[in-house]
């Protein structure tokens, strides 16, 4: 971590290898953070035409609707992600200040979180459906050069749509849980995690891809030439293994039907750039092979969540019993919309993030095909350091004289080589004058993002926020992508710079988890949450000063971890 | 302690006088609130409650009443329509003369009591914090007939205000007599009586909805009902600068305070709550302050 001095108000040092262009001369004024949580690694050129294109419009397309006091800024510097929040201004250049007597209740965004439940359900959930069953009825293998740019400029719309939906969405999600945290908190005293246990054992996509992934590896377990592939092929071989095995055809079609139906997701949140599940099941592979060793009764495990927060709700409505009829009402709603908020925190990303971006990846593994037979690209993969604009071009060059595009490529693949060796500073720009204000949107966004932790005098005490409730002692394992999971024996404690839900499965094997970015409202607090495993998030430093096979401890109520040996 | 017609017995007048009937409007027997509350309940929605009468404690055995009172508090479970209904305990002293100008008499009051074994302990506590230490042991040691001992206590629902209200039947700031000032505050009235919350101002001139005017304040206190009487904690973010009264609920209000101040042919400062949608009056005082003669 470097170390840069910073003074309030002033533009913050630009460390000598990470020069910055600064694409627009205001945003030297505004203050940039990396999202870790979303983008732990490097942007693809066409990652990046994603987010100018879709994310960034999409975001502010949300604030709007909602009438956020905010706006947002995507940038990619160097490769990385940043991203920033400007107040919006009022025509005297200053954020307009409510009327003094206006009834905070009475906003659009607090409508929209009493609403969301009805509006996710009946309004946007169906309009997704429609976007999907449009996209995936059209065959785009079979389609003319003339036919695909067409459908190329009708999925753009779609995923156009399809964001916009998502911010629809989101911030009222985050704020729903967090009115709720503030509630709770203002009721019944300080506790960071009281509110989340009135929230728990809800079943979600991600809960529900991972119950059936172990109900496929019940099912391995009694297939003994199955299971047998499963204990002794390395996670790669596995699909050639099962393929070749006649007596695994049945459970080669549940596993097909399972990585279509919950597999059209990658790595992390960027589905259109990253490998996606479907195309290279590994990842579902070794959950399997993690899955068949173990023996768990799942359902009596959500049961007792279940149990447990009806407990909870029960007592908290007997404490409100004799409390003004407007602050039990405002629990009740409260309580209903942060308990839709926290489904739709994982729903939203199997059907948007997930579903709805794997159909545009699908256009764009099309327009590689295409561009790569016709020479335009070396190989189809490569449209990935292409930006929306240059693949649109090609494809119609395709029409008459298909352009050659080698060099570009090449070139944007050294530049991410470069910037792979050097690390990113976590703050660009200016830095914010003051505090942060304290209003409901700002304390949802640090709840879902985190907050830098307490620096820690000792050098064996790490510390974050709390994530999810107990102590546990355990190996640590640095996990920085899929890729390594392979390393997770059950028992141990996921180290990471962030999760995602294609992360879930893991969470059934670590013991804890640890991460660098994030905070109570992030994925990975919430998944641990409902595994009921410690986790501290938002260290920032986790995986840089805790190293594989440390004994460390992970006080979960405490947001502290110990290295231990 | 089972409550049986035997241990009620032998008494002229029943110790138990509810709010609302006609035994229960005479101050000399039944303290100058009391009596206050029993006139209004006759006609308003005062809260359900009784009162062991002056004479009555003066005369009967500690027996007798405590049996008297378990049953009337049965029955004020049915009037409230909850098991063991939180109510308020209040002594309340008599003056010789019966006069209800004054409430200085009153001694003790418990809140949030609960309970047959609650309301006992809560009388009993009333009338020590009256007579002790100059009669009480003597009191309790003999089956007393004392005509020094001048004392009520009235027992009534607590209501579990959702809003608390005061309604001033004219201006007391400006002294209009065709403004109704309302101020109300979440909870029970505590906080807004003792001062640790601006309360919500409502003005409704010419009583008429068309000109009702709301000065919404933030209200960061409230007071709740707790196991041992009532607390104050603060108002969670999002309803303290809600308002607290609808038009309609205040055109309410507005018509029993000029109903009673027809009636009394004073202003009147009213206490009042509102619970599950329903107003309560809690206590009814003429406005000290001066005001305008006639109306406008």
């Amino acid at each position: 971590m470097e170390s840069v001095q910073l003074i309030p108000g002033q533009p913050i040092p630009i460390p000598p290898d990470f020069p910055i262009e600064w694409p627009r001369p205001t945003d030297l004024d505004i203050f940039w953070m990396r999202d870790v949580m979303h983008f732990p690694y490097q942007i693809l050129p066409l990652a990046a035409s994603f987010v100018e294109n879709i994310l960034e419009p999409s975001q502010n397309h949300g604030a709007v609707k909602v009438e956020m006091p905010v706006r947002f800024h995507c940038r990619i510097f160097n490769t990385h992600y940043y991203s920033a929040t400007t107040p919006v201004l009022g025509p005297d250049g200053r954020p307009p200040q409510p009327p003094a007597d206006a009834d905070p209740m009475d906003h659009p965004t607090v409508h929209a979180v009493m609403n969301i439940s009805d509006f996710w359900e009946n309004q946007l959930l169906p309009e997704i459906k429609q976007i999907l069953a449009h996209c995936e009825s059209i065959d785009l293998a079979s389609a003319t050069s003339a036919q695909l740019v067409s459908y190329f400029d009708d999925f753009m719309a779609q995923a156009i749509r399809s964001w916009q939906i998502h911010f629809e969405v989101a911030f009222t999600m985050l704020l729903a849980m967090s009115l709720f945290d503030d509630f709770y908190q203002e009721v019944f005293g300080a506790d960071a995690l009281g509110a989340y246990r009135l929230l728990q054992g809800l079943d979600n996509k991600s809960l529900e891809a991972n119950r059936k992934l172990y109900a496929l590896s019940r099912t391995a377990m009694e297939t003994p030439e199955v299971r047998t592939i499963l204990e002794t092929h390395p996670a790669e071989q596995v699909m050639a293994a099962l393929q070749a095995s006649k007596e695994s055809r049945p459970f080669l079609q549940e596993l097909n039907r399972w990585l279509q139906e919950y597999g059209q997701r990658g790595e992390m949140y960027d589905t259109l750039t990253s490998i996606s599940w479907i195309e290279e099941p590994t990842p579902a592979i070794r959950n399997l092979q993690d899955y068949i060793q173990r023996d768990e009764d799942i359902d009596a495990h959500r049961q007792a969540m279940q149990a447990e927060r009806e407990r909870l709700i029960e007592e908290a409505r007997a404490t409100l019993a004799s409390y003004p009829e407007a602050v039990r009402m405002q629990f009740e709603g409260l309580l209903c919309s942060a308990q839709a908020a926290t489904v739709i925190q994982e729903d939203h990303h199997y059907w948007l993030d997930h579903r709805a971006t794997y159909q545009l990846r699908r256009a764009f593994l099309e327009a590689g095909r295409r561009l790569a037979a016709a020479g335009t690209l070396a190989a189809p993969m490569d449209v990935v350091y292409l930006d929306f604009e240059e693949v649109r071009n090609a494809l119609l060059a395709l029409l008459q004289t298909p352009q050659q595009l080698h060099e570009r490529v090449a070139e944007r693949k050294a530049t991410l080589a470069h910037f792979a060796a050097i690390q990113p500073p976590m703050m660009l720009g200016t830095l914010p004058p003051g505090a942060p204000p304290d209003d409901p949107g700002t304390r949802a966004g640090m709840r879902f993002f985190g907050v830098p932790p307490q620096p820690s005098d000792d050098p064996n005490t790490i510390n974050g926020a709390a994530g999810s409730p107990g102590k546990v002692r355990g190996k640590a394992k640095v996990i920085r992508t899929l890729n390594e999971a392979g390393k997770l024996a059950a028992g141990d404690i996921l180290v990471t710079e962030t999760t995602a839900p294609p992360w879930t499965p893991l969470f059934a094997t670590a013991a804890a988890v640890v991460t660098d970015a994030g905070g109570i409202l992030s994925h990975c607090a919430v998944v641990a949450r409902e595994y009921a495993i410690p986790a501290v998030v938002g260290t920032y430093t986790a995986t840089h000063l805790i190293h594989d096979n440390m004994q460390i401890e992970v006080d979960g109520d405490n947001g502290v971890v110990r290295i231990i040996a | 302690m089972n409550p049986t017609a035997s241990e009620t017995s032998d008494y002229s007048q029943p110790p138990i006088r509810w709010l609302g009937e006609a035994d229960c409007c005479d101050p000399a027997q039944v303290g100058g609130k009391a009596g206050n509350l029993g006139l209004l309940a006759r006609k308003y929605p005062v809260p359900a409650g009784f009162c062991l009468a002056a004479d009555a404690l003066a005369r009967h055995r500690q027996a007798d009443y405590q049996a008297s009172i378990l049953l009337a508090y049965a029955t004020l479970e049915g009037l409230v329509g909850e098991p063991e209904p939180s109510v308020a305990v209040r002594s309340s002293g008599v003056d010789e003369d019966g006069s209800t100008a004054s409430f200085a008499g009153q001694y003790e009051t418990f809140l949030n009591v609960r309970g047959g074994g609650g309301v006992l302990a809560a009388v009993e506590r009333c009338l020590q914090s009256a007579f002790a230490p100059r009669v009480l042991d003597y009191r309790l040691q003999n089956d007393l007939n004392s005509t020094e001992i001048r004392l009520a206590v009235l027992v009534q629902q607590l209501v579990p205000a959702d809003v608390s209200a005061v309604i001033f039947s004219a201006n007391p700031i400006n002294g209009r007599r065709d403004e109704i000032v309302i101020t109300a505050s979440w909870g029970l009235g505590e906080s807004v009586v003792g001062g640790t919350v601006t309360p919500d101002t409502y003005t409704i001139r010419h009583h008429s909805a068309a000109h009702i005017t709301a000065q919404i304040s933030d209200k960061e206190r409230m007071t709740v009902p707790a196991p041992a009487g009532t607390t104050e904690v603060p108002v969670p973010r999002l309803l303290r600068r809600q308002r607290t009264l609808t038009d309609s609920q205040l055109l309410e209000m507005a018509q029993m305070a000029i109903a009673l101040e027809d009636e009394m042919g004073y202003a009147v400062d009213l206490e009042c709550a509102w619970h599950r949608g329903k107003l309560f009056l809690l206590q009814c005082r003429p406005i000290t302050t001066a005001l305008n003669k006639g109306h406008g």
